[in-house]
């Protein structure tokens, strides 16, 4: 058990570790001992392929100043290896938003079988703010005209796009000043790869500020509009209480998993699995029912918008499977780790693609087109069911752990549950902070990394936060970590929190760690974090407040871009492992450094995340006396 | 068998090595005219300068003779040798008889032979004796001068301005180091000595020495008169080879030896500063005295002692040294272009004291001088030490990038060449 | 290269390997012999070595066990012999801490690990670590069959 509980603080982990280990099948965690020493020059961002005079690699230990061959200093290799990596995250995140906007206005005209507005007071609040005539329309029509606007945010030339303005209005100022304010999703994307061609931008500086204008268009752009839409088309999220971690599998019912990150087809499912027709095949079969569970971000959509319980995060994908329970599983787009297919061979496990973006060698595809969804959603679960005869009775392991958790917070909901249904504000937030019963906001987000102890970086930075009463939000892996450490309970508040905090969450009746969704619904933290700000008495900007971000355990390219527009809105954002730029001095020192100075925000790299977590508290405690907040209620 | 070593510095203790490799028993008796145990003569500069402590430059751990089973007597100077009997005749009247014979007695500096050359004040640079008394007379003076613009001189010069002193070096040639490198080279190097707070005077040679017992005044050739408590004369050396005066071994420059580095009298063999050997540069006899090619040379005449086998393939004039942190190297034949001999030079920055040169002679390299980009500079001493045609590399030769790959093909195999696998376990590539 | 350079480090970690003073020198340096042909240059370890004889303060020698031509730096003077006569020009020049000076480093074939840091960076296994007879059967075996073989990763 050594190797394995070294791999995972979470126990259900280490025991599918040592289940994985037994049946010689390799896991991410194998596959990264194989690949070490890892490569030196990746690590450090100073091997640059972008043309065919190269490879090109500077060698970090030489005292001689080296370029690569046509010039490009360490610097500039550097800078737009990182940019390049905002700019696929950016682009994840936005295609994501895209396919959500598809959908809507596949909705709108009519032309789907599954999907409808089902929050129309969002509907709403987004047409006023695009200026979408209201009056006398149907919220189809509304729809419909909203749905050609949100696409104009994609292919927007020129001018401003519009969610950005949401943000405080001197920080919109300063981007304007700065001319990171995004143009278009695509533009910014599309100008990330031009700059980072062979011969084009080699000022660092000049491509970083671009590279933050990219991420901007992913957090205030392509990610918000994908949360956006998403509330409207799937319901805005309530708090809802579930289970997680591999013990919600079931042993008699038909286990399908949704993996992935989009709610289109995973939130069609919902409605199939709980279709009469669909259990009734089921119990024909053998089962007692049907069991669907979520992985990674799918399952927080389908989570916090239906109380679907979460089978586990990133590095739980194979062990899903290790099971032998899972009868299929249903996956889209985005930390899909192709390693998959291997292991459900070695189980009776089904693994369907479904995305034209995601194909698999030799894994069924039933590609997901929005006009028919519930009937590819139904087919899809059909083959979950007709497969569940095929289980291994003893080859099953299911972890008989999970946890209870609540989820299911949004910017706007938190209003409700601060202010109460009658006197709906932000107020009584604002005042905990100000009054020092509350130390601040942190965002704790981001992936596994087997470099990094699978949920260590995320529970124990977590646990250390809220200890010293910051009020903690979570999104993506991050929360699932949490939530299967007992941490998304309001009891939680009583066992962890401080004083302060532990006030508040009883008064209020929430977890210290606030679950708001998946990783494009990082959206929603920005505007919290905006409505702060609004609701007055901690400063004008989204850098005037005692907030602080951390993705202690990433490793996705979207974490590099969510991490960008974090900072260069305004928040100092901690990192778990380095980024792939300390081969250069000044890349690292612009953003780790002088990045402050500019756009309010910088990276701090710590692997521990107890330090990190009182990095981030040192933090909020300067904003807090810059704002001359009353020192903390209960030292 | 009972070996006899003449010498206990680099070659008679490299020798002492040779054998054991070979013969792990038998006798083995070191004779040595000084008292020490043996020290790096190359390191006396680094103990005048201050940098190393009298007990850190010892050559070998004080047990080495116990290890080697080694009879080591010291202070006792060799008059003569009796081939016919085997045996070499100490200073006292005494001898020692022996079956195969190791002359390594080393070289003195060279004197002036001008008028109160005796004087105390004025020392060689050579021995740890030479060290103890510059160091002692250096306390009480705050400047010395030194005769001699080679390196024996230049050693000299940085050493006792490590230590604080103020330096002027008199040459009485026209420029620094006239028979090791070109004047550009030498011009470099003469004005880093300058930047380092070292005078230098050219053309002026020393005439007397005056004092009362102690020298207390020079008198130059130029008839100015230079009052001085310390004198350092580092005009070179000369092989030690009285010893053979009346014996039947040939001497030349130094003991003749063939290319077992055997001298003419079967038995009797000689390495290091006293012998003279093939230089490989020029192909005819000469002395070079170097502490690398004595202790290569003692090796293999050590196992020559015990077997006759080991092929010495030559000398080379070879010299590096760090002055002020400024790294220094000529090899081979370094000086001005004569006929039939050209130069390649590489990017050259002489203001930022960065120089490389190489020699050419036809197709051969002949030589090379380098400042400060010594890095691979041991892949020239391999091609001139292998004669090798180097028409397919030249225009890459005094390039920066220039590395062994690039002429792995030419030294492969060559005589001389020895490169080989550790029996314990080495990297090889594996195409 | 790189994993060498870390391995000289004092702090034995890339991230901060890199900002040392002085840097770490990687003894290991992969060149070209002929276009396209990448040549991995390290000490050879010699039977009987150019360095030895040259080094002036007795500070390089051959281990009679191991067989492993070591430098002890402590007794480096930086006289720069062992690099003028090396003729594979794998002596380096290193920076002493706090500009003490400079001295000549040279590969130990990482005595302290298993493997050396290099051999366990090559990626394309153009590197080995063994007894020689072992390399040599190694040679004309596949790559998994190597690492068997030499038990090197």
């Amino acid at each position: 058990m050594d190797k394995t509980k070294e791999r995972s603080i979470d126990k259900t982990t280490q025991d599918m570790l040592q289940r994985a280990k037994e049946m010689n099948i390799p896991t991410a965690w194998d596959r990264l001992e194989s690949m070490l020493p890892q490569c030196g020059f990746g690590q450090l961002g100073i091997c640059c392929r972008n043309c065919e005079m190269g490879p090109c690699k500077i060698n970090p230990f030489s005292v001689k100043e080296q370029t690569g061959i046509c010039g490009a200093s360490a610097d500039t290799i550097v800078a737009r290896n990182f940019i390049r990596m905002i700019a696929g995250g950016a682009a994840a995140h936005s295609d994501h938003g895209r396919d959500i906007i598809h959908a809507f206005m596949l909705a709108a005209q009519g032309k789907t079988d599954a999907y409808g507005i089902k929050d129309e007071v969002k509907l709403k609040v987004l047409a006023r703010e695009y200026k979408v005539k209201i009056d006398g329309r149907e919220n189809n029509e509304i729809a419909a005209e909203l749905a050609d606007k949100f696409f104009l945010e994609f292919g927007r030339q020129y001018g401003e796009m519009n969610p950005p303005r949401r943000a405080p209005e001197k920080r919109v100022k300063l981007w304007r000043k700065l001319g990171i304010i995004p143009r278009g999703v695509d533009r910014e994307i599309v100008e990330t790869m031009h700059r980072t061609v062979m011969g084009v931008d080699n000022d660092y500086k000049n491509i970083l500020m671009h590279g933050f204008r990219t991420a901007l268009a992913d957090g205030w752009g392509g990610s918000m509009i994908a949360t956006d839409l998403s509330d409207v088309l799937f319901k805005s999220p309530e708090p809802i209480t579930a289970k997680s971690n591999l013990g919600v599998l079931s042993r008699d019912e038909v286990n399908v998993v949704v993996h992935g990150h989009e709610p289109t087809l995973s939130d069609v499912v919902v409605d199939a699995v709980r279709s009469p027709e669909m259990i009734a095949l089921a119990k024909k079969k053998g089962a007692k029912g049907i069991n669907l569970v979520g992985m990674c971000c799918t399952s927080s959509e389908i989570l916090m918008r239906h109380g679907i319980p979460v089978a586990g995060n990133f590095l739980q994908q194979e062990l899903a499977i290790l099971t032998g329970a899972v009868d299929l599983m249903m996956v889209d787009v985005q930390c899909i780790m192709p390693a998959l297919s291997g292991v459900a061979s070695a189980f009776h496990t089904k693994l369907v693609t479904t995305s034209p973006k995601n194909k698999a060698p030799g894994v069924t595809h039933v590609e997901f087109k929005a006009e028919k969804a519930y009937e590819i959603a139904k087919e899809i679960v059909k083959m979950a069911i007709e497969n569940f005869p095929n289980r291994n009775g003893n080859g099953i392991h299911i972890p008989d752990k999970s946890e209870d958790l609540v989820a299911g917070f949004t910017a706007e909901n938190i209003y409700n549950f601060l202010g109460g249904a009658y006197r709906a504000t932000y107020r009584p937030l604002n005042d905990a902070i100000i009054q020092g019963r509350i130390r601040g906001l942190a965002g704790v987000v981001g992936c596994n990394n087997p470099k990094i102890k699978h949920n260590y970086g995320h529970i124990e930075m977590a646990k250390e936060l809220i200890k010293n009463d910051v009020l903690v939000v979570v999104t993506g892996c991050s929360a699932i970590a949490d939530s299967e450490a007992g941490l998304l309970q309001p009891e939680a508040a009583v066992k962890y929190a401080g004083k302060g905090l532990r006030e508040i969450c009883e008064a209020v009746g929430i977890p210290p760690i606030l679950h708001v969704g998946s990783c494009v619904d990082n959206s929603r933290i920005l505007i919290a974090l905006t409505n702060v700000i609004r609701e007055g008495g901690l400063g004008e900007d989204i850098s005037d407040l005692p907030v602080a971000g951390a993705a202690p355990e990433w490793m996705s390219e979207k974490a590099v871009s969510i991490a960008s527009y974090f900072i260069a809105s305004g928040v100092l954002t901690v990192l778990g492992s380095p980024f792939q730029i300390l081969g250069s001095k000044k890349v690292t020192n612009f953003l780790c450094n002088e990045a402050e100075d500019i756009v309010g925000g910088k990276f701090v790299f710590e692997g521990d995340p107890v330090k990190a977590a009182h990095i981030m508290i040192d933090h909020i405690d300067k904003k807090r006396k810059a704002l001359k907040l009353k020192p903390m209620m209960y030292r | 068998m009972c070996y006899l070593i003449v010498g206990n510095c680099a070659a008679g203790i490299n020798a002492v090595e040779g054998i054991r490799k070979l013969d792990t028993n038998s006798k083995i008796t070191v004779i040595s005219d000084e008292n020490s145990p043996v020290y790096c003569r190359s390191l006396i500069t680094d103990y005048v300068a201050g940098t190393r402590k009298k007990e850190d430059i010892l050559y070998r751990e004080k047990d080495f003779y116990e290890k080697n089973k080694v009879d080591l007597i010291l202070g006792e100077t060799v008059k003569g040798i009796d081939v016919s009997k085997k045996e070499v005749i100490l200073q006292k009247g005494n001898s020692l008889s022996y079956n195969k014979l190791l002359i390594a007695s080393g070289a003195s500096s060279k004197p002036l032979r001008i008028k109160g050359e005796e004087k105390y004040g004025v020392f060689g640079f050579r021995t740890l004796h030479d060290a103890e008394e510059i160091i002692k007379t250096g306390e009480k003076t705050g400047k010395a001068v030194v005769f001699g613009g080679g390196l024996i001189g230049l050693k000299a010069a940085y050493a006792l301005k490590k230590r604080g002193l103020d330096v002027l070096v008199i040459v009485k040639s026209s420029r620094l180091l006239s028979r090791t490198v070109n004047a550009e080279a030498a011009g470099i190097l003469g004005n880093w000595f300058k930047e380092n707070g070292i005078s230098i005077r050219t053309g002026i040679g020393p005439q007397e020495f005056s004092g009362n017992g102690e020298i207390e005044e020079v008198l130059l050739d130029n008839g100015e008169k230079i009052s001085v408590k310390l004198v350092i004369v580092g005009k070179g050396v000369m092989p030690n080879i009285s010893l053979v005066k009346d014996s039947p071994v040939k001497t030349h420059w130094g003991i003749i030896t063939d290319e077992f580095l055997q001298t003419n009298v079967e038995g009797v063999f000689a390495a290091g500063d006293v012998a003279e050997t093939t230089d490989m540069v020029t192909g005819t006899g000469a002395v070079n005295a170097l502490w690398t090619a004595a202790c290569e040379q003692g090796r293999i005449a050590g196992m020559n002692m015990v077997r006759k086998d080991k092929k010495y393939p030559g000398s080379i004039g070879a010299n590096s040294a760090d002055f002020f942190g400024l790294p220094f190297m000529s090899v081979g034949y370094a000086g001005e272009i004569k006929e039939g001999y050209e130069e390649l030079t590489g990017s050259n920055n002489p203001k930022e004291y960065s120089y490389k040169r190489i020699v050419l002679k036809g197709n051969r390299l002949v030589g090379f001088t380098t400042i400060n980009k010594i890095e691979n500079a041991g892949v020239y001493t391999a091609l001139i030490r292998n004669k090798a045609d180097i028409s397919s590399i030249r225009d890459i030769l005094p390039e920066d990038y220039f590395d062994y790959p690039k002429v792995k093909d030419l030294l492969k195999g060559k005589e001389g060449f020895r490169e080989s696998i550790s029996p314990q376990g080495e990297i090889i590539r594996i195409a | 290269m790189i994993a060498c350079a870390v391995e000289q480090s004092s702090t034995g970690e890339l991230f901060k390997a890199i900002s040392e003073t002085p840097l770490p020198v990687s003894l290991i340096e992969v060149t070209t012999a002929k276009e396209g042909e990448s040549f991995p240059l390290q000490c050879r370890h010699c039977e009987e070595p150019y360095c030895i004889d040259a080094c002036i303060a007795g500070a390089i020698r051959k281990d009679p066990e191991t067989g492993l031509v070591l430098s002890d730096e402590e007794k480096c003077v930086g006289c720069w012999m062992c690099v003028m006569t090396c003729p594979f020009g794998v002596i380096r020049v290193s920076l002493l801490p706090d500009k003490k000076g400079k001295i000549a480093v040279k590969c130990d074939l990482c005595q302290d690990r298993k493997i050396p840091a290099c051999v366990e960076a090559c990626y394309t296994g153009a590197l080995l670590f063994g007894e020689v007879e072992d390399l040599i059967r190694a040679v004309n075996k596949s790559k998994e069959d190597r690492d068997v073989l030499l038990n090197s990763r």
